[in-house]
């Protein structure tokens, strides 16, 4: 007998689940269908097949450069949040120090901070230093509101790898960087492209830091919301969107299904 | 590191280029890199609270009157209040519908369980934006909705306008965006329960609800709290959602700030007030429940 669940009980819950996956997806499924249909507006019924908002934001310059600000943007701001938290995760698992507790506690503290408060405080620091906004004020942000969740992806990972790896490889005679090139980066690189992967999506799609400390190149989330205001781009829009949603979905399918099978190879 | 890892350095070399990777070396950056981009930038924003900081000319000097006209306030405090309520009532909502999912996928039995886990959780990593244009095209008065009932005869001149730009609108899109997320740390406090506990108690003679209630339910708390303060946060700050669905109505303490801030009629000190209000807020829910918000919990595989 199943202590959890009868099993009424189980096919009520799934039935329950289905409810609730065909409500999450339905939106999605509205935005493809819609932005195949030959109409200025998204309304039934729909009125034929075609490709136009698909070209129609191909051409759109303005919007091709928003992707590419954002890409570069996630770009930099991954891979500078990625080598500060493999460095911040190395001290919080190997190294005993006084005041861990609070240092550890500051490194995930961006994660509860409103992004709002946050902007708003960027701003008012470049502001005071007279640094001019620009894609590096951008940057800079993303790295602080990425840094945290690279950590909670690196450190536990580098929990599990065993340290007494690292301590032969340093018996032997490797440098520390060494022992961490031949030892340790292989073993947490699973971990590495998850964690780059998360800042990569989490700088792509973030408008609150960015609206405030944004220069004249805008990111594709700032595009975005400037578009929601005026109903005449809304087909090339929900266009872009899917593009976007069904990218985003194979890439975190994809980045998903890549690190179990690595984590299992590595752990057989 | 991939350059100049190929072409390995002659051995003598490498002696002399020995680093060690001391604390200092490992937390001094991104220390840092926190200080001066997170922890200063904050101190600033209070500083110019207390019109210690102004990029007004003219004098200025440590007052409390900006904190003062906040406390006194009936406006600001209203519209927190509101915004309060409004978090807290989709933070609610949907921790009891995730409940059951996180349920099911964690004590089922189903073997495709972190299949199903990555196909709910798969939104929740798609972009926040696009999420929200769908719900506009679908709740707006020529909408998806409307446009459906008009075409199955429904009189065109009389949509359901209160679908969008409302505090319901607001809801409703806040929810849809955080459902997939809260489920998360549900499940992974749910996984972790040691189902022999459920074994024994119907040993004993306790029935599946009994079980639940006395057994599973508490130890699962915790996760419970987690996933409701990691709603509740966000939402409390939240100004994207409400300003592209709201309307009106659905204005929230967010768009205040904003709009203090904003183009319109600028008023940074009194937008410092309640930028550091709010962090307050979120700080004292987050200490409070800190020993809920194990980040172990969330980053379970």
């Amino acid at each position: 007998m199943d202590v959890a669940l009868s099993k009424n009980g189980a096919r009520l819950l799934r039935a329950f689940f289905c409810f609730v996956v065909i409500f999450l997806y339905a939106p999605i499924v509205i935005l493809l269908i819609f932005s195949f249909n030959d109409s200025a507006v998204p309304t039934f019924p729909l009125s034929g097949f075609t490709f136009r908002w698909y070209r129609a934001f191909l051409e759109n310059g303005d919007l091709r450069g928003a992707l590419e600000t954002s890409a570069i943007i996630a770009a930099l701001s991954s891979v500078g949040a990625v080598v500060l938290g493999v460095l911040a995760s190395l001290a919080l698992t190997r190294r005993r120090f006084r005041g861990k507790a609070a240092v550890s506690a500051l490194l995930l503290s961006p994660l509860v901070i409103p992004y709002l408060v946050f902007g708003i405080s960027l701003l008012l620091l470049f502001h005071r230093l007279g640094v001019p906004r620009s894609v590096l004020t951008v940057v800079i942000g993303h790295i602080v509101i990425s840094l945290p969740y690279t950590i909670l992806v690196l450190a536990p990972r580098l929990d599990q790898v065993d340290a007494s790896l690292e301590e032969a490889a340093f018996d032997l005679g490797a440098s520390r960087l060494r022992t961490f090139r031949s030892i340790t980066l292989p073993l947490i690189l699973p971990a590495v492209v998850s964690a780059f992967l998360i800042a990569f999506t989490t700088s792509f799609d973030e408008y609150a830091v960015a609206s405030f400390v944004v220069g004249t190149r805008v990111t594709f989330p700032i595009y975005l919301y400037s578009a929601l205001r005026f109903p005449s781009q809304l087909p090339q829009v929900i266009a872009v969107a899917v593009v976007v949603l069904v990218v985003s979905l194979g890439v975190v399918i994809a980045a998903e299904v890549g690190r179990r099978f690595a984590e299992r190879r590595f752990a057989a | 590191m991939a350059t100049a890892d190929a072409r390995e350095p002659p051995a003598p070399r490498r002696r002399r280029l020995r680093l060690d990777l001391t604390t200092p070396t490992l937390l001094g950056l991104p220390l840092a890199w926190l200080v001066v981009f997170f922890l200063v930038p904050i101190a600033i924003v209070s500083a110019y609270s207390f019109n210690v900081y102004s990029l007004d000319p003219g004098p200025h000097g440590f007052t409390l009157s900006a904190w003062h006209d906040f406390l006194h306030s009936s406006i600001y405090l209203r519209l927190f209040w509101k915004s309060v309520k409004m978090s807290l009532l989709v933070s609610a909502i949907i921790v009891v519908l995730a409940y059951p999912l996180a349920y099911y996928l964690a004590l089922s039995g189903t073997k495709r369980k972190y299949v199903l886990l990555l196909l709910l959780i798969a939104p929740f990593l798609t972009s926040y934006l696009l999420r929200v244009l769908a719900w506009k095209v679908i709740l707006g008065d020529h909408g998806v909705i409307n446009s459906f009932l008009f075409w199955i005869g429904r009189d065109p001149d009389h949509p359901i306008s209160q679908l969008l730009y409302s505090r319901f609108a607001v809801m409703l899109v806040l929810g849809y965006i955080w459902l997939p997320f809260v489920a998360l740390p549900i499940f992974v406090s749910l996984e972790s329960l040691d189902t022999r506990l459920l074994e024994a108690a119907s040993d004993l003679g306790a029935s599946r609800l009994q079980a639940f209630r006395k057994v599973t339910l508490p130890l699962s708390l915790p996760g419970v709290f987690a996933a409701f303060l990691f709603v509740f946060i966000p939402t409390l700050g939240e100004f994207v959602t409400p300003s592209l669905v709201g309307g009106t109505s659905g204005y929230m303490y967010g768009n205040q700030i904003v709009d203090l801030f904003g183009t319109g009629f600028p008023d940074w000190e009194t937008g410092s007030v309640l930028a550091i209000f709010l962090l307050l807020v979120v700080a004292v829910l987050t200490v409070v429940f800190a020993r809920f918000l194990q980040p172990r919990q969330v980053t379970a595989d």
